[in-house]
């Protein structure tokens, strides 16, 4: 075995050539809060790859007349006035390979789950040009979150960028694990960037994760809360990289940025430290740019160019539903809708704690498939006219039967876009609920009885509309034959239904 | 106005100094002098110096190299390194100061400005390094 160890070592180090090459360095003329201030280095490019004398890797900002401000990405400690700085004449890279899925990796691509290097043959620019014109396709492919509320209402299409705003604690990153979890089997890949959250955070997510089989088909880039500010900064490009990757292959990919708001944060502060003028709470005059070209490499690419698309799920954190911060307003100009999540809601029991209302999906509707349409279609407006209507009905129970009917109606569709965490629902069985919500099948059961009326359902119509869902399964719509089988079904089903 | 660098008021000086001779000179320098004092550059008055001599290299096509070496280097060893380097910067002079460094193991590390031909073991041993590393 050792000998086997020794004989591979061995060949590698006859394999090793190297070639002396005149490098351009500088030297530190000062560096605090991973910031480095670099005299020399003449010819470098914006962007460019530079490393220190321990072996930290950084990056060149801000190209000056006499001097190079630096970030470093990694420990900052360490580097002292007058290290020699290398320039590398590369644009900062990260390695991919088909087996960083299931790995937890830093913002600069290292592996940093315990499980040692992974392999890689190739690198990638985390800087990249977002595809062009040519190469696109529009969005027609529905990317299945198992949650009702988004599939139904806000449904989101493979290269769509879909923002999810909200206050701290009302399901945002549980949206997001939901939606990652739900893609088993749908030939998708999942990258979770995980920017400036806690370690134990994390930590919970990888579990939860792990624990539904999610980790096969899902890479989680991880810039914690601890690590200096320059890895959050990098982080997402260095996400968006891994999904072209796999994009680059024909494959279609998820991608959550967890969250976009810590992201700027994280400039805002980079860029103070690199005295950069400081504009609207501070920020910098290009936080719009920061966002748009990260978000604007989310693309769904068309036959001749590979297929292959990247779908992705930015997330905002707002202060008291201030929507219209700066932060939220960019980010929700740029995204192609967003999933709004309210703190009353959430409290109200209401979970997922979307609002509808303020919700929307600007691309989506048409990567809907047409069984869900067809069902959803009047949900939204009946979900408007019912909070409408609330209002009149607190006055008191004087109403006309069809206001009556119409508020029962609304009251039930809320009970049943109401789903408890890591439960995603398949689509067809969407549809089914959805289909008994709409044509009134739901309208004389008690509300109380809603959760249970929607699992047995599904359940029944499993085995008895078999027809129905190979129709839903395959060509995406019911014929009449399968529409009858599932009316019978709902019926039967009813009828035997206590109360 | 631009803040005023050292780079700056090294080329003013030396445009101002340009053709200058004996009381001449020495007047433009003392007030070269005082103008940095009243500039408040005193605390610079490192990299002036060090513009003014990159400036003055520049005019005479002058390179100037640090030579880093593990053992010391004969004379004639000397001789062709500084011949090589004219030959590769094109330059009419070199001034270059020798260095003795154990820890290198071997070879020879040239600097000229901020370029640097490193050959010696070390780095290319901290090399090998980075190789072995990235391809277990």
């Amino acid at each position: 075995m050792s000998n086997n160890i020794v004989e591979n070592l061995r060949k590698e180090i006859e394999s090793f050539k190297v070639a002396t090459q005149t490098e351009k360095v500088g030297h530190v003329i000062e560096v605090f809060d991973g910031i480095a201030k670099v005299s020399g280095l003449s010819d470098i490019k914006s962007s460019e790859m530079v490393t220190f004398p321990n072996g930290v890797t950084g990056v060149a900002l801000n190209l000056e007349e006499d001097t190079v401000g630096v970030i470093i990405l990694g420990e900052f400690s360490k580097i002292k006035e007058g290290d020699e700085v290398k320039a590398t004449g590369r644009i900062l890279e990260i390695p991919v390979s088909d087996s960083i899925l299931g790995r937890v990796v830093s913002a600069l691509g290292e592996s940093i789950d315990g499980k040692g290097v992974f392999k890689s043959e190739k690198t990638y620019p985390v800087e990249r040009v977002a595809s062009g014109v040519i190469t696109r396709q529009g969005v027609d492919q529905p990317v299945s979150t198992g949650i009702k509320v988004i599939d139904a209402i806000i449904p989101i299409g493979r290269g769509q960028r879909e923002l999810i705003i909200g206050d701290r604690q009302t399901g945002k990153t549980a949206i997001a694990i939901d939606a990652i979890l739900n893609q088993k089997g749908q030939n998708m890949i999942c990258v979770y960037v995980s920017i400036g959250q806690k370690d134990s955070k994390l930590r919970k997510i990888e579990a939860r994760l792990e624990e539904g089989g999610a980790m096969a088909y899902t890479v989680i880039v991880s810039a914690g809360a601890s690590e200096p500010a320059p890895m959050s900064y990098i982080a997402p490009y260095t996400g968006v990289s891994i999904a072209e990757y796999f994009m680059d292959q024909g494959k279609d990919v998820l991608i959550i940025y967890d969250d976009l708001s810590k992201h700027a944060v994280a400039y805002r502060e980079i860029s103070l430290l690199l005295r950069r003028p400081p504009g609207r709470e501070a920020y910098p005059g290009d936080v719009f740019y920061l966002h748009s070209r990260l978000l604007e490499r989310a693309c769904r690419r068309n036959e001749k160019y590979g297929g292959g698309s990247i779908t992705a799920l930015p997330i905002i954190e707002t202060q008291a539903g201030d929507i219209s911060a700066y932060i939220p307003t960019n980010v929700i100009s740029i995204t192609d809708g967003q999933i709004f999540l309210e703190t009353d809601l959430f409290y109200k029991g209401i979970r997922p704690a979307v609002n509808v209302g303020f919700s929307v999906s600007r691309v989506g509707s048409s990567a809907q498939i047409k069984a869900m349409k067809k069902v959803a279609g009047t949900l939204k407006l009946d979900l408007a006219q019912f909070r409408e209507l609330e209002a009149f009905a607190q006055f008191g129970s004087d109403l006309d039967e069809a206001t009556q009917n119409q508020l029962e109606r609304g009251k039930r569709a809320i009970e049943v876009l109401k789903q408890a965490q890591y439960s995603p629902i398949k689509v067809e069985n969407q549809v089914v609920i959805m289909y008994a919500l709409t044509k009134g099948y739901m309208d004389n059961v008690a509300i109380e009885k809603i959760k249970a009326f929607e699992n047995g359902l599904i359940e029944y119509s499993v085995r008895n509309a078999k027809t129905f869902y190979k129709e839903v399964q395959t060509s995406k719509m019911w014929t009449d034959k399968g529409e009858a089988e599932l009316k019978k079904a709902i019926e039967d089903f009813k009828s035997g239904f206590t109360q | 106005m631009a803040k005023i660098s050292a780079k700056n008021i090294a080329e003013a000086i030396y445009i101002a100094s340009e053709g200058k001779h004996g009381n001449d000179l020495s007047i433009i320098l003392k007030n070269g002098a005082k103008m940095i004092s009243n500039k408040r550059m005193i605390g610079h008055s490192e990299n002036i110096l060090k513009a003014l001599q990159d400036i003055i290299d520049k005019k005479n096509n002058t390179i100037r190299a640090n030579i880093t070496s593990a053992k010391p280097l004969t004379n004639e060893q000397r001789k062709n390194l500084e011949h090589q380097i004219k030959e590769k910067y094109k330059a009419e002079r070199v001034e270059s100061v020798f260095f003795e460094k154990s820890e290198l193991l071997g070879g020879i590390r040239i600097e000229v400005g901020d370029e640097v031909t490193d050959s010696t073991y070390k780095n290319k041993l901290s090399k090998l390094e980075n190789f072995l590393i990235r391809n277990n």
